[in-house]
């Protein structure tokens, strides 16, 4: 995997405070995060809280980025275990659920909702699936990432990424009630 | 199922395969293998037609908005001026805004005259309104007007204030800086993400400053203070929209 040398440049610069670089690196990836985080969580506002939350933590440890993965990989990293995070609070201190959030003065959030939306019998299996399974399929299926990139966001061999896609594509399927499989 | 490559059904099913040959062989002689890359590549295919999730453009400026802001509460990153420092300006430049912001409870502002960068408030005794009135050094130079009623009010605010020196202030001290400070909490940090104060500062050369806080009783005043943590703490109010420097001390 090679490291673009404007960007991991870029992380430098925010090491320093500078924040024309940081605002640089966020218009860069805040979409596929926020994509990410939306996959994962499911609701919208929490994707936007963990989104936040997700560069907060890239500006404080930017320093610590060592260019042995891409930038967008290493943030991506960042967002799926801020995910992690938030789903874990969120079952020491289980809530009722809500739907998604939208901002009253923004007439576009609605389109927005329903346009990212995938089929709701999908979502719903996606959602059945154990979370390992899930976020690799999430990754790899939905955002269109590598093998190796997915690998390297979930910490994991990529045998192990590849076992789980596989595995969380034939749970989706059967869920869907498509296949004769276990 | 055990004995069949799955991996590389799954491999042609994603098409990460650079020679599919064996596969393609694979799937044509085994009607199992056959079932599960249908059921693969069908999975594969609704989750490909999800369209992306995005961000409305205001959640993308909320989301910029609301880092910033958590950003400037940490220390030594967002700003290169120590917290201790950045709130001794603060401490230094309240003294000034309550001066500033006692005043301008009784000053007309409204004329649109040109302001100084002096510290001197010359208030209207020259107008010969009140001949009596004394006047009284403040902290800013109020924009002139020729308005003999305005020029009324002002001086006889300048008096009230002189007959009482500053215990007479319309509002004790902390309360009026409280309310400054309050009311302005929410701007105050997001000013960094505002372009025309942003332009304003590299107008006046003040690009190497940095916004302490913000007052606004009539319309936006800022005071900047350097940078620099090396500099001299030099408090400076700049007026907005009008872009102009209205004290330095």
């Amino acid at each position: 995997m090679t490291v673009p040398g404007n960007e991991a440049e870029l992380l430098t610069r925010v090491v320093s405070g500078d924040r024309e670089a940081f605002d640089a690196v966020m218009r860069g990836h805040q979409d596929r995060v926020f994509s990410v985080c939306l996959r994962i969580l499911g609701d919208r506002e929490k994707a936007l809280d963990a989104t936040q939350d997700t560069f907060l933590t890239v500006f404080r440890k930017a320093g610590q980025f060592q260019g042995r993965s891409a930038v967008g990989t290493w943030i991506y990293r960042i967002a799926v275990n801020t995910c992690y995070d938030q789903l874990r609070r969120a079952q020491r201190r289980p809530s009722e659920s809500l739907p998604d959030h939208v901002d009253p003065s923004d007439p576009s959030a609605e389109e927005a909702i329903e346009s990212a939306a995938v089929r709701p019998e999908i979502e719903g299996a996606l959602a059945q699936l154990p979370a390992d399974f899930r976020n690799a399929v999430i990754l790899s299926d939905l955002e269109g990432l590598s093998l190796p990139e997915v690998a390297e966001i979930l910490g994991v061999p990529i045998g192990t990424v590849k076992s789980r896609v596989f595995r969380g594509r034939r749970l989706l399927a059967k869920h869907l009630g498509n296949q004769n499989h276990q | 199922m055990h004995d069949h490559p799955l991996d590389l059904i799954a491999a042609l099913a994603d098409g990460s395969l650079s020679d599919e040959a064996e596969a393609r062989a694979l799937i044509e002689s085994c009607q199992e293998c056959r079932d599960e890359y249908r059921a693969q590549t069908e999975v594969i295919g609704w989750l490909a037609a999800a369209p992306a999730a995005e961000m409305t453009d205001l959640e993308k400026a909320a989301l910029h908005r609301d880092l910033w802001t958590e950003l400037r509460r940490e220390p030594g990153k967002a700003s290169t001026t120590p917290w201790w420092q950045r709130l001794s300006y603060v401490a230094a430049g309240l003294f000034v805004v309550a001066g500033l912001v006692g005043v301008l409870n009784n000053v007309e502002f409204a004329g649109g005259g040109e302001a100084s960068d002096t510290t001197v408030a010359e208030a209207s005794a020259e107008d010969g309104a009140v001949e009596d009135a004394p006047t009284e050094e403040v902290p800013f130079v109020a924009q002139g007007n020729d308005d003999s009623e305005s020029a009324t009010e002002t001086t006889a605010a300048t008096a009230e204030t002189s007959a009482g020196g500053e215990d007479s202030l319309p509002l004790p001290f902390q309360e009026l800086a409280d309310e400054a400070r309050a009311a302005q909490a929410d701007r105050v940090a997001t000013l960094g993400t505002d372009r025309d104060v942003e332009e304003c500062l590299a107008r006046l050369a003040l690009d190497e400053h940095v916004v302490v806080d913000e007052i606004e009783p009539d319309q936006i005043y800022l005071l900047v203070m350097p940078e620099d943590p090396e500099a001299e703490p030099i408090v400076t109010f700049v007026a907005l929209p009008v872009c102009e420097i209205v004290y330095v001390g």
